[in-house]
């Protein structure tokens, strides 16, 4: 893996004589209307070291950005020290101003003032401005001691690793490809297509699931950049942005190893099973989910709606079941938590499939009992607009008041307080209930442990930031694509996979990329080759014990360290530090906040 | 006047959430890129809004840092202040002519000093916040609008020569002439947004007429931090309203004005000016009238949830009529849809009309085979397989041109967008 690393990260000294630029920003109102900010700026122009020290209503503006860019400019600034928002959300801008003004990138310092300071005590305006000041100390102390640093460079596979074949991973891999890439679907079924497969008539299209499964994958079978495993089952994913590696087990038993310098995952969702005795399913056979009414749909006889035999003359539809559950109201799922979002596609397929019904079979009576009615899509509200006049029966509920399903032997009956006639409890019975089931996530646990992805409290992949890195992992080189996000319909997921698509293909317009250079470096002279500091790293390959000038000494693997700092901890003779966040830096910090 | 001539790989027009993110996608996968904008500055809608659902950043904050990669961008020209008058297609290229609209100042030597904008005794009203608060006649059109040139507006200058005088750089030309450009394209990207239906939609909601009852992106400009008062107060007299509703659907789900969609942002937004009003006026008593709230994407159940949480007043009913009483106190007369029957009429200080979304431009006017919807929003040629691939070869959509969405969303469609661009090129 070492021959990779084009470029480890270097430690050139920066010789020139230090000169900061401190910039505290208004953030709008956000900083400024709790912390005096001319006064912090004022603060700090007195402060050992600092150059020159500006407030201005938003740094992260092209304005702002400019001022920095003229200091370094015309003042000589040689490293800067921002107090603003979170670094999370603008610390690579300021690098990228540095970098364009000709000063190494890392020699500036992202001081949160607003999350850490005026946020927090909005009460206490003097304290806030008070609190920004010592931050904004420590920041300088801390870029003082900063040294300029390069990117890693690693040698990237020039392939995209979609893991997931239904209609998102589909999309994926074709974009990819189109863009020259390699790409390669691992599927766990014995298909391509996903949920999609089951779905009868698809809104807003009208045409099938399986046939619009074919139009995709008819394109993914012609297209000589891409690869298919279908039925692979995945037991191990190991490596980084560059150089992931997907093991998977084949049908006949034997194994094999996809090698990708991105990963698009495209795993899609779950329907949501209902727990037994949930409006009675699973105790009462006449209780179904949508999924199953859907099938049921597509396979009856053309002159009645039957289940199990029986005619099917009046049906309830209940939404939201395992969807926008409220504490005090649902039972939690197993992990203890709620579904307490909502599914967003069931209330269209919902009513899309009840047009169909009331297509074939019009005499058939069909009551509605919902929250709110979603059908947000552009043509959607025609599938409400049909459904009202096909004759069928709206009822609604608060979230409070659940609809209770009871069977005897004359069949279910069905209560619902209904808001639209004024709370009054209605009771009327149906052949079939139907349970308007959402998504959960697949199950993907083995992969998410193993390549450590984070993921929200509603359980689906969770992204950076959903406006400004919306298909993004934490994780560098991992992408997101379809319902494993977030529930979505299969128009969505088209968008979502190809941006995902798009953001592979920016990863590896190059043949190398640039990695964060924020890994353990060791100080070969201080190391006494004592051997504890690998036993703390828990990433595999990234810290090893190794020669240096005949000395042995601990030696780090920079592609593979993560900047974790577990070494830093148990070294005696502070040898090995995390670049850019060293024990002496932090130790100035310290100093600068806790001096009088 | 010599023709100015722009040859890139992708041309994008409009220069919103979607345009600047599409313009990106396609920049750093080393495509070189031509923006065309009408308005002065780069940043679309997005720019103007307080802070956005549901994170609650504010807007400034994420959209500033894009606009700014855009403009630092090596492989990308933006041409603001430019209206894009036709696009031909010859053979694998399209040609679009494009104008460049006089600012009267020389663009080349204006160092941004806002000396002219200091002198200038005439005042109009300011478009960028939505008319409430005043610019001068010749001014940079807001704080961190991208480019920083100030623009002049003649049909309300009196020729005092001011800011001539004032101008350091003698950059001011009252003769200026609209420019033209042309710029070689291989493909095309429509992400020309949205305009909200009009305060005069719908007589039943007072035609725009009562001064309290006002549009949503009014609404932002008085939340956002650098909003025209700095502080909520309604139009009609400057106070602090005690007493805010939202009518929700005004200007969609209504077949009466032909907007039969869902709008499909306004029920969040509403929800989000309600959680902020609340902050800014932790004593108003706020209510959204609505028929179905629809918090369908990732995070905005729970954003509803705390809405409610906070003590907004969510009621389920239709709003019939909003006439005002003597002191201009709007007047809602509402269905319920819940609680007692029969319609009621409730006066409130303040009254958001959440209106919808309708396209902002025509984009089968330029003629290159991409077809509009029944609604005038950009075709999808097959919506199954792609979701930015139009009916015109080469021209591909993004964002709210193609239908109402949220922020997330647009810029979503904006990768998509770019990667099918880069495809398509890349078969030529
Ligand atoms: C009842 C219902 C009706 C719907 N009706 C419509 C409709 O009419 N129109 C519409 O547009 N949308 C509809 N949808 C939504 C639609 O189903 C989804 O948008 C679509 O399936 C999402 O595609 P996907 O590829 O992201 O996920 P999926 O379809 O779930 O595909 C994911 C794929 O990943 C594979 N996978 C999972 N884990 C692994 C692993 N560990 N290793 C390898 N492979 C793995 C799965 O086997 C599967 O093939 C409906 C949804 C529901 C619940
Ligand atoms: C009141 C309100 C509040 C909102 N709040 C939120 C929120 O909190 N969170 C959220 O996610 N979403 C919110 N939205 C939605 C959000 O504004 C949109 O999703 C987003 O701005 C769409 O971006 P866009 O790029 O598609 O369109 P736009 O921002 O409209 O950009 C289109 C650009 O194209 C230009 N243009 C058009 N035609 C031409 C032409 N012919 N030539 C050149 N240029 C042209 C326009 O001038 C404009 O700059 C809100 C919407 C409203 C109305
Ligand atoms: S889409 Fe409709 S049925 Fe599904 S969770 Fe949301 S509100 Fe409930
Ligand atoms: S910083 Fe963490 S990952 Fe890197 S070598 Fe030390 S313990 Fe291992
Ligand atoms: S000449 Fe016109 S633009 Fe210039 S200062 Fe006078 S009124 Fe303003
Ligand atoms: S005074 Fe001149 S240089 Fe200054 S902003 Fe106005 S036009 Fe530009
Ligand atoms: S988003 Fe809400 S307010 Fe807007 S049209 Fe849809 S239902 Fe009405």
């Amino acid at each position: 893996m070492n021959e990779k690393i084009t470029e480890a990260a270097s430690k050139d000294n920066y010789r020139q004589e230090p000169k900061v630029g401190v910039y505290v920003c208004h953030c709008g109102g956000n900083i400024s209307d709790i912390i005096d900010v001319k006064a912090v700026a004022e603060a700090l122009s007195k402060y050992p070291g600092v150059t020159v020290a500006r407030e201005y209503a938003f740094m992260c503006s092209s304005n702002g950005q400019d001022l920095i860019a003229e200091d370094i400019k015309n003042l000589g600034v040689n490293r800067t020290v921002v107090a603003a928002c979170s670094p999370s959300l603008h610390e690579l801008t300021f690098r990228n101003v540095l970098q364009r003004a000709g000063v190494n990138p890392y020699l500036h310092e992202h001081v949160n003032i607003r999350e850490q300071a005026s946020w927090v005590h909005k009460l206490d305006k003097a304290g806030a401005t008070a609190k920004a000041i010592k931050l904004a100390q420590a920041g300088v102390e801390k870029v003082l001691r900063k040294d300029a640093l390069n990117a890693i460079r690693v040698a990237a596979e020039q392939r995209v690793a979609v893991i997931g074949g239904g209609v998102s991973g589909m999309r994926a891999a074709l974009s990819a490809a189109g863009k020259g890439l390699e790409a390669v679907i691992i599927e766990k079924g014995p298909r391509l297509g996903g949920k999609l497969l089951e779905l009868g008539k698809m809104y807003p299209s009208g045409e099938t699931g399986p046939a619009i499964v074919k139009k995709l994958s008819d394109l993914v079978l012609a297209e000589g950049k891409i690869t298919v495993h279908t039925s692979a089952e995945i037991d191990f994913v190991s490596g980084f942005v560059g150089n992931f590696k997907i093991n998977f087990k084949k049908t006949d038993g034997s194994s094999a190893q996809v090698k990708a310098g991105a990963i698009v995952m495209a795993t899609g969702y779950e329907h949501y099973k209902p727990a037994k005795g949930e409006f009675g399913y699973g105790e009462d056979a006449n209780v179904v989910t949508l999924p199953e009414f859907i099938s049921l749909l597509k396979n009856s006889p053309a002159d009645r709606l039957e289940y199990s035999g029986r005619e099917i003359k009046s049906l309830a539809l209940i939404h939201c079941v395992g969807s926008r559950q409220v504490e005090g109201v649902h039972k939690p799922q197993a992990d203890g938590r709620l579904n307490d979002y909502c599914s967003r596609t069931c209330c269209t397929s919902a009513l899309h499939t009840v047009n169909q019904l009331k297509d074939k079979y019009p005499g058939v009576r069909v009551y509605d009992i919902y929250r709110d009615i979603r059908t947000y899509g552009m043509k959607h509200e025609e599938y409400y607009d049909k459904a009202s006049k096909d004759g069928v029966l709206f009822m609604r509920h608060n979230e409070a008041d659940q609809p209770v399903v009871t069977s005897d032997r004359t069949g279910h009956t069905v209560k619902v307080k209904d808001v639209l006639t004024w709370g009054e409890e209605l009771e009327f019975k149906a052949d079939l209930v139907v349970l308007v089931t959402g998504m959960t996530p697949a199950d993907i646990t083995l992969i998410k442990s193993q390549l450590k992805l984070p993921s929200g409290a509603d359980r689906f992949l969770q992204e950076v930031h959903p406006k400004l890195r919306p298909v993004e992992l934490a994780n560098s080189g991992i992408f997101v694509a379809g319902a494993a996000q977030y529930p979505m319909d299969s128009t969505e997921a088209m968008a979502s996979a190809g941006t995902a698509a798009a953001k592979a293909a920016i990863l590896l317009a190059e043949p190398d990329i640039p990695l964060e250079p924020f890994v353990a470096v060791v100080d070969e002279h201080k190391c006494t080759g004592c051997g504890l500091c690998p036993a703390e790293c828990s990433y595999d390959g990234a810290l090893m014990m190794g020669e240096h000038n005949g000395k042995k000494v601990a030696v780090v693997n920079p592609a593979l360290c993560k900047g974790c700092g577990a070494c830093v901890a148990v070294c005696p003779t502070r040898a090995i530090n995390v670049a850019g966040w060293t024990l002496d830096q932090f130790d100035a910090m310290v100093d600068a906040i806790a001096k009088e | 006047m010599s023709l100015e001539k722009i040859e890139v790989d992708a041309l994008v027009v409009g220069s919103g959430i979607a345009g600047l993110q599409s313009a990106l996608d396609l920049a750093d996968q080393g495509y070189s890129v031509a923006i065309v904008e009408r308005n002065p500055s780069i940043g679309g809608k997005m720019i103007s809004l307080s802070k956005v659902f549901p994170t609650l950043d504010c807007a400034s904050c994420i959209t500033t840092p894009r606009m700014a990669s855009v403009s630092h961008h090596p492989r990308i020209t933006t041409l603001t202040y430019s209206t894009v008058d036709a696009i031909r297609r010859e053979g694998k290229t399209f040609t679009a002519a494009i104008t460049r609209k006089p600012r009267y100042i020389d663009e080349k030597e204006c160092i941004s000093c806002k000396r002219c904008e200091e002198v200038c005794p005439v005042f109009l009203p300011d478009e960028y916040e939505q008319g409430m608060g005043a610019k001068k006649t010749i001014s940079i059109p807001f704080t961190n609008a991208i480019p920083q040139f100030p623009v002049m507006h003649p049909e309300h200058c009196i020729r005092c020569g001011a800011c001539a005088r004032a101008c350091p750089k003698d950059c001011i030309d009252f003769l200026q002439e609209p420019a033209p450009v042309e710029i070689k394209a291989k493909a095309v990207i429509l992400a020309t947004g949205y305009e909200t239906t009009p305060m005069t939609a719908k007589k039943q909601y007072g035609l725009g007429a009562l001064p309290n009852v006002i549009s949503p992106m009014a609404a932002e400009r008085l939340l956002a931090p650098h909003g025209p008062y700095g502080r909520v107060l309604r139009p009609s007299d400057g106070m602090t309203p005690g007493s805010i509703a939202y009518v929700q659907c005004a200007g969609s789900r209504d077949k009466s004005i032909g907007i039969p969609y869902c709008s499909r942002v306004c029920c969040m937004y509403a929800i989000k000016q309600a959680i902020l009003l609340s902050g800014s006026l932790p004593i108003a008593d706020i209510t959204i009238y609505y028929m179905d709230i629809r918090a369908f994407g990732k995070g905005y159940e729970q954003f509803y949830n705390n809405a409610r949480a906070m003590g907004i007043n969510f009621v389920k009913a239709k709003v019939a009529r909003i006439t005002e009483d003597e002191n201009h106190n709007p007047v809602v007369r509402i269905e319920k849809q819940e609680g007692t029957s029969g319609p009621e009429e409730i006066k409130h200080e303040l009254v958001i009309l959440s209106q919808g979304l309708v396209p902002a431009c025509d984009g089968s006017k330029f003629g290159l085979g991409a077809a509009n919807n029944e609604f005038g929003f950009v075709k999808l040629s097959d919506e199954t397989v792609s979701s930015a691939v139009t009916d015109g070869a080469g021209v591909f959509v993004a964002g709210t041109a193609k239908g109402p969405r949220d922020i997330p969303d647009s810029v979503v469609d904006a990768g998509s967008a770019a990667i099918e661009a880069a495809s398509y090129i890349r078969r030529l």
